[in-house]
């Protein structure tokens, strides 16, 4: 082996190393939504991926057709999302919390479907784009380029934001009141409302910025790949909760590692082993650590719940 | 007395003299009947023992598959190609059961899922195999006794014949030992297996019954339109199949040929009209109506779903 063929080598490490990180933390961004709702709920959130859909094409609606810019269409659908999570729990999930497991399950997947048609309806199915003019010119230069490999300024913010974001919920959980009432409620729920924290109000919480950040994947998404359409929320959804299992559901920190873990597996198992079975990557994750360490990495091993 | 009549009428129906219009007529009760045998695979999971199979399509798949590529260019008759395919769903549901029984509710929900999904994924990939995203086509009928069934009235037979047995199966099932057992499990697994129900063995029996039930109707499916395609198994059709046991109420025999009757109309009177409106839409150049709302009858699931759960989580029939 010589030495160019080294660097070759390298590179490409490096080149899916950068693209499994920048996929990584936006799953990590979507999994914490599952994981917190099912931290507090024991449900999962079924809705969860339309909800980061939502996002990418309310934003994509305001960018191209409305005219706004860019990082004021984000916050706008960061709004109108946590405000939909909100919505959500309030007309799907709240009537059936003292229903069977299965009776809430089935309504979570029934808002799934009939967000991802509408979004069809009104969008159609073909995919959708930003329009290149309308984004900030930044993302699309460099950052830096060390021989082969390019990392764009669009990667670093996709990843510095992340980080900040988790670093926000962080301080949210550990350090605030709502924070606290809401570990409190994943602990033992009726206790906690017992102990006089408005149950309604924390759920409701925890929806909105399970959503906010699922929405700032989608808008990220989006811009990332350049392509918006009303299905992707199903796929993205899967794979993130794949992550949450792989770190241990209702677990925030094994969320965000799993989410990593996945992205940057997704990104060498494309690069390294089969590109056409990508979207596979995750399931065989999923279903091997339910097999192994259904815990996950990081969650504490529980009595089994129903 | 009022079963024999009702499959006296039902053997009759082809002969129905009401012209051209009766192939249509056939096609949608073949249709009909098709999804009441996989309903009644799927209730054995979700109805029977109360776990969300959201991966059941993946069966469906298999089955199509396994008789395509069986008997679709050779002469096998097809009573060994259905047993080869009942037995190959049955490997499956067994071998998709081993990671996900000790799993609860909504993991299993998932898993499933991805189970189907990686089924799809193989079909579209393995190329030498499956043909891929090409699809096999020019399937040949089902051969009995040295002759090839193609006419429609024949399928609409062959699927009576197979709604039948499923019928039958599962109504024998249901007051057996066995159908006690797993509503026992479905009610309380725990309890269940303090009273000294072995519920790994009963939940295993489950998932190979269901998935053999699934393969079953792939098989028929794959013979009836001479087709087989990674397109047509996609997770919509898990989920019409779920509707139909919810509409019904999960668990019995009666609900799911309510479901059936209610709903696989309901679709294509939807998509007929959808269809309609998006043509209408074209030619009168309103641009709002995208020509992709054919597709969007699915969105009428989701609201069932979501509505059926609040108002009757039980089904319209109890």
């Amino acid at each position: 082996m010589n030495w160019q063929e080294v660097l070759d080598r390298s590179s490409l490490f490096l080149l899916q190393l950068t693209n499994g990180l920048t996929l990584g933390s936006i799953y990590a961004l979507i999994a914490v939504g599952y994981t917190m709702v099912y931290g507090v709920l024991e449900l999962i959130n079924f809705a969860h991926g339309e909800v980061y859909m939502m996002g990418a094409f309310i934003a994509y609606h305001l960018v191209s057709v409305y005219d706004v810019p860019f990082f004021a269409a984000f916050a706008i659908a960061l709004v109108i999302c946590s405000a939909f999570g909100i919505f959500l729990e309030y007309f799907a999930y709240r009537p059936l919390r003292d229903a069977r497991r299965l009776v809430a399950l089935i309504s979570a997947i029934g808002m799934s479907i009939f967000l991802q048609n509408l979004a069809l309806i009104i969008w159609g199915a073909q995919q959708k784009s930003f329009p290149y003019k309308k984004l900030p010119s930044l993302f699309s230069s460099m950052a830096f380029t060390l021989g082969d490999i390019n990392l764009s300024y669009l990667q670093v913010f996709i990843f510095l934001l992340s980080v900040v974001l988790m670093f926000v919920l962080h301080y949210i959980i550990r350090h605030t009141k709502t924070g606290m009432a809401m570990r409190a409620i994943a602990q033992d729920a009726k206790a906690a409302s017992l102990m006089g924290i408005n149950l309604n109000r924390v759920i409701s919480f925890t929806f909105a910025a399970g959503s906010f950040l699922g929405a700032v994947a989608g808008v990220l998404v989006g811009v990332y790949y350049n392509a918006i359409w009303p299905t992707m929320g199903y796929m993205a959804g899967i794979k993130a909760f794949a992550a949450a299992v792989l770190g241990g559901i209702g677990s925030v920190p094994g969320a965000i590692l799993g989410g990593t873990i996945l992205g940057v597996a997704e990104a060498f198992g494309a690069g390294y082993i089969s590109s056409a079975y990508r979207d596979g990557i995750a399931y065989a994750i999923m279903i091997l650590v339910l097999i192994f360490k259904p815990a996950g990495l990081l969650g504490k091993s529980v009595v089994q719940r129903r | 007395m009022t079963r024999g009549l009702i499959l006296l009428v039902l053997l009759l129906i082809p002969w129905i003299p009401i012209g051209d219009p009766i192939h249509y007529v056939l096609r949608l009760a073949t249709m009909l009947m098709l999804y009441m045998v996989l309903a009644l695979g799927l209730n054995v999971v979700t109805g029977f023992i109360g776990y969300l199979d959201l991966g059941y399509v993946g069966f469906y798949a298999i089955g199509a598959y396994t008789s395509a590529l069986l008997s679709g260019y050779n002469d096998i008759p097809y009573l060994i190609v259905f047993f080869v395919v009942i037995l190959h769903g049955c490997l499956w549901g067994i071998l998709r059961g081993i990671p996900t029984l000790g799993l609860t509710g909504d993991y299993f929900a998932i898993v499933t899922f991805g189970f189907s999904e990686l089924i799809v994924l193989i079909i579209r990939n393995e190329v030498w195999l499956t043909r891929g995203p090409m699809g096999i086509t020019g399937i040949k009928g089902p051969s009995m006794f040295g002759y090839t069934l193609s006419r429609d009235w024949e399928f609409f037979y062959l699927i009576l014949f197979i709604l039948t047995l499923a019928i039958v199966i599962i109504k024998r099932m249901e007051n057996s030992r066995i159908g006690r057992a797993m509503a026992a499990i479905r009610d309380d697994e725990v309890a269940a297996e303090a009273c000294g129900i072995d519920a790994r063995r009963y939940k295993m029996l489950a998932f190979a019954l269901s998935a053999s039930f699934g393969a079953a109707a792939g098989s028929f499916y794959a013979h009836w339109l001479g087709v087989a395609h990674p397109d047509m198994f996609h997770f919509w059709e898990s989920i019409l199949i779920l509707c139909i046991i919810i509409i019904g109420g999960m668990g019995s025999v009666s609900g799911i040929i309510l479901g059936a009757l209610v709903l696989i109309p309901t679709t294509e009177l939807l998509r007929a009209a959808l269809l309609a409106l998006s043509q209408w839409g074209t030619s009168a150049g309103i641009t709002f109506i995208s020509p992709d709302i054919v597709n969007a009858r699915y969105l009428i699931f989701g609201i069932i779903l979501v509505l059926m759960m609040r108002l009757r989580p039980d089904g319209l029939k109890r």
